[in-house]
């Protein structure tokens, strides 16, 4: 059994008249990538704002390391972006990561050495003596993201790391992110993202009204969801085969992605017959595919079923 | 304490570095030179030697005696100095001295070498001079009050020298009644001589008392304005996750208070520099000496200088909290106004005092206000180099101005702590107290 990096018990936070988190418990063990999912407003902000000690739990309480220190005490060994970027726009942005570096509690050569290793290896070198307010939205959050990291902290907390960010600067941060989990150190970090989360998760846990809907290893939460799971890619003749995937002897349910889908078989239906059923009807495919079920499906049939209960709740 | 160091080093060096800082260091100084000697140059109308035609159209030859006193007149008062006037009596009659005074104002007040036989200015004497004392001059340098004076003063010693002279008085003895008064004024503080002229005092007085005000008012704002562009720029809660909100209001309050002392140091040791060199410098600008010495140079007793700035900064970071409070409660500069007012009536009450406490040092009022930490930094220094205050009173003042810095620095951290991240909504009183209390 592992250390926790963080432990999360039953924890509520209330903001005036709406209850943020509640009471949510969760444990991100040390070592790997964790991902905290769940659509917008759910409580992921608040949540690491917790961990943070940047708002105090009104219930509940939150240990970091199995240590009695707050996370404050503890910043050293923590690296935070939060999801609100934020930099001093008139300094420089190398004499900024310095400042980052040392309200961590490096020393000041050490910090600037670091500094310029980062600039470095996010190609922004260029730019270590231009103001902040002179780079690009993408570079500031370059900075922020080498800002956090700078003082190699064992548990790194990202708050949507990946927002706002083009194709290529997502890849570099995402390189980054696999090398910390791959030191050893712990990465926790907030999407709304899913094929993100599923593609570099380990662990992932889906939150919605604040409170826990999913919670465990990405395989661990596929087997769980269960069912199997048919991805389709259609050539021509689409039209043709909105029969089949109505018929809920055979078919579950559909996500339409218009040139593809995503089905979940019926229980006890077979995939070969609706293979069969397909090619009968002239449906022209490029691709058939049983599959485990993604976690955006997982995503969308958990926040929905858990949305509609809610509202049944109100209901009744 | 290393990352309050890293805080206050942040702040220091932002705000030094800014144009805004690096201008107003440098001007100010300027200014003060233009200050000092704009006037003087404006007023003296030269230390350089005028030339005055006289022209005499009395009957009893007054010309003589008066054009005399003036040859006798130096600049300055070193034994070599140079004479103040050139003097040339033109005898005139009551007929022809509208004619002889014309001609000699067609060749009056020419600037500089363009009429090297020109006049300064004429002054014409007539008989009437002697009996109401009534004569004119007419110059390029009217404008001078000094020079006017000078001169008003010159021809009246020697006009009161021929009235004397007439009624039979002697000469020597004359020149010894006319002999004028000279008085110097020197502070006495506990019995003992301080050394200090009691125009010097003053000055300082008045001069601390400005100086406090001008930092309080422009770096205290700073103080908040820095909070709100924190919260407005969303750094905050990167800083908030490593430093408490202690460790941030400190670093802040020192760091914005060094850079003010930084721009004080500055601008002291220039007015120092210029003062101590003002000698050459009126030289530089083309004055004599004279001119120069009529500006007193303020000097201060190292006593004095430890109660300023002993108090300067503790009144600094008390304001300096306060206004970093504000600025953690508010999102918006405009927004802070309403609350900053109160903060800005202390200061302005505090500073206006000041002149109340140079009238009436020792007075219940600025005993009062001694024990008021708000006011106490406007109104001990200046009670400090005006009267001599009591040790016991210097030491129960000081206390309570720490005290009340304790207090003030930990009620502006908890409004820190709870504002900091409040964006957003304004907080009410009410809500401000939940905040200090929890």
């Amino acid at each position: 059994m592992t250390a926790a990096s963080v432990r999360i018990e039953s924890v509520t936070k209330r903001f005036s008249g709406h209850t943020a988190v509640n009471h949510l418990s969760m444990e991100i063990a040390a070592g790997g990538i964790f991902g905290l999912l769940g659509p917008n407003g759910a409580g992921k902000s608040t949540t690491i704002r917790l961990i943070m000690g940047i708002l105090e739990p009104d219930e509940g309480r939150i240990v970091l390391f199995d240590s009695p220190h707050k996370s404050r005490a503890l910043s050293q060994r923590i690296g935070y972006l939060p999801e609100e970027r934020g930099l001093y726009k008139k300094m420089k942005v190398l004499d900024h990561l310095i400042f980052l570096g040392e309200t961590k509690g490096i020393g000041r050569a050490d910090a600037r050495r670091r500094a310029q290793a980062w600039l470095e290896r996010l190609g922004v070198s260029d730019w270590a003596l231009k103001k902040v307010e002179d780079l690009s939205k993408g570079m500031q959050q370059k900075v922020q993201f080498a800002g956090a990291l700078l003082h190699e902290p064992e548990l790194v907390i990202l708050d949507e790391p990946f927002s706002g960010l083009d194709p290529v600067n997502a890849q570099v941060m995402k390189d980054i992110v696999v090398a910390i989990a791959a030191e050893g150190r712990t990465v926790l970090f907030s999407t709304h993202v899913m094929e993100q989360a599923e593609r570099m998760c380990d662990h992932i846990a889906i939150i919605a009204r604040g409170e826990m809907v999913v919670n465990g290893t990405v395989a661990q939460v596929k087997e769980d969801f269960g069912g199997r799971h048919v991805a389709l890619g259609f050539t021509h003749d689409k039209a043709l085969a909105a029969n089949i995937l109505a018929d809920r002897a055979l078919v579950a349910h559909v996500d339409d992605y218009g040139a593809s889908a995503e089905l979940q078989m019926a229980d006890g239906a077979d995939p070969e017959r609706l293979l069969a059923a397909l090619v009968r009807e002239g449906v022209g495919l490029r691709r058939f595919e049983v599959v485990e079920p993604s976690l955006h499906a997982i995503f969308i049939a958990k926040v929905g079923a858990d949305a509609a209960s809610a509202h049944a709740g109100v209901a009744a | 304490m290393k990352k309050v160091i890293a805080v206050v080093r942040r702040e220091f060096v932002e705000r030094v570095r800014t144009k805004a800082f690096v201008i107003s260091t440098v001007l100010l100084p300027v200014f003060m030179v233009a200050i000092m000697f704009v006037p003087i140059l404006l007023m003296s109308g030269g230390d350089r030697t005028s030339r005055v035609a006289v022209v005499d159209a009395s009957s009893t030859g007054l010309g003589q005696p008066v054009s005399h006193a003036l040859e006798s007149e130096k600049i300055g008062s070193k034994p070599n100095a140079k004479a103040r006037y050139t003097v040339q009596v033109f005898p005139a009659t009551s007929e022809d001295v509208t004619k002889v005074r014309d001609g000699l104002i067609a060749k009056t007040g020419f600037s500089g070498d363009k009429h090297k036989d020109g006049w300064n200015g004429v002054l014409v004497l007539t008989d009437e001079t002697l009996t109401t004392g009534k004569l004119s001059y007419y110059g390029g340098n009217v404008g001078s009050p000094e020079s006017m004076t000078k001169l008003q003063r010159t021809v009246s010693n020697a006009l009161a020298g021929v009235r004397l002279g007439k009624s039979g008085v002697d000469a020597a003895l004359v020149k010894r009644a006319m002999a004028p008064a000279d008085m110097d004024t020197t502070k006495v503080s506990e019995g003992k001589l301080t050394g200090q002229s009691g125009q010097e005092s003053f000055l300082i007085a008045y001069i601390m008392g400005f100086i406090l005000y001008i930092a309080i008012l422009i770096y205290g704002q700073q103080t908040m304005t820095s909070v709100i562009e924190e919260k407005t720029s969303r750094i905050m809660e990167v800083l908030t996750s490593s430093l408490t909100p202690f460790e941030m209001l400190l670093g802040k309050v020192l760091g914005v208070g060094l850079a003010g002392l930084t721009q004080m140091a500055i601008w002291g040791g220039s007015i120092f520099v210029l003062s101590s060199q003002r000698v050459p410098l009126a030289g530089m600008f083309g004055m004599g000496a004279d001119a120069a010495q009529s500006f007193p140079i303020p000097s201060m007793p190292p006593g004095l200088l430890v109660v300023f700035l002993l108090y300067f900064a503790l009144g600094f970071m008390l304001y300096g909290a306060l206004y970093a409070a504000i600025g953690a409660m508010c999102n918006t500069i405009q927004e802070t106004q309403q609350y900053a007012i109160f903060v800005t009536v202390f200061i302005i009450v505090g500073f206006f005092a000041v002149f109340a406490l140079i009238k009436d040092p020792t007075g219940p009022l600025g005993i009062t206000m001694s024990y008021i930490p708000f006011f106490a930094p406007f109104t001990m220094p200046v009670r400090w180099s005006l009267t001599s205050v009591p040790p016991l009173e210097l030491v129960v003042s000081l206390a309570l101005m720490v005290a009340a810095l304790l207090a003030c620095v930990w009620l502006a951290a908890r409004i820190y702590r709870t504002g900091i991240l409040m964006y957003g909504k304004k907080p009410s009183w009410r809500e401000l107290w939940r905040w200090i209390r929890a």
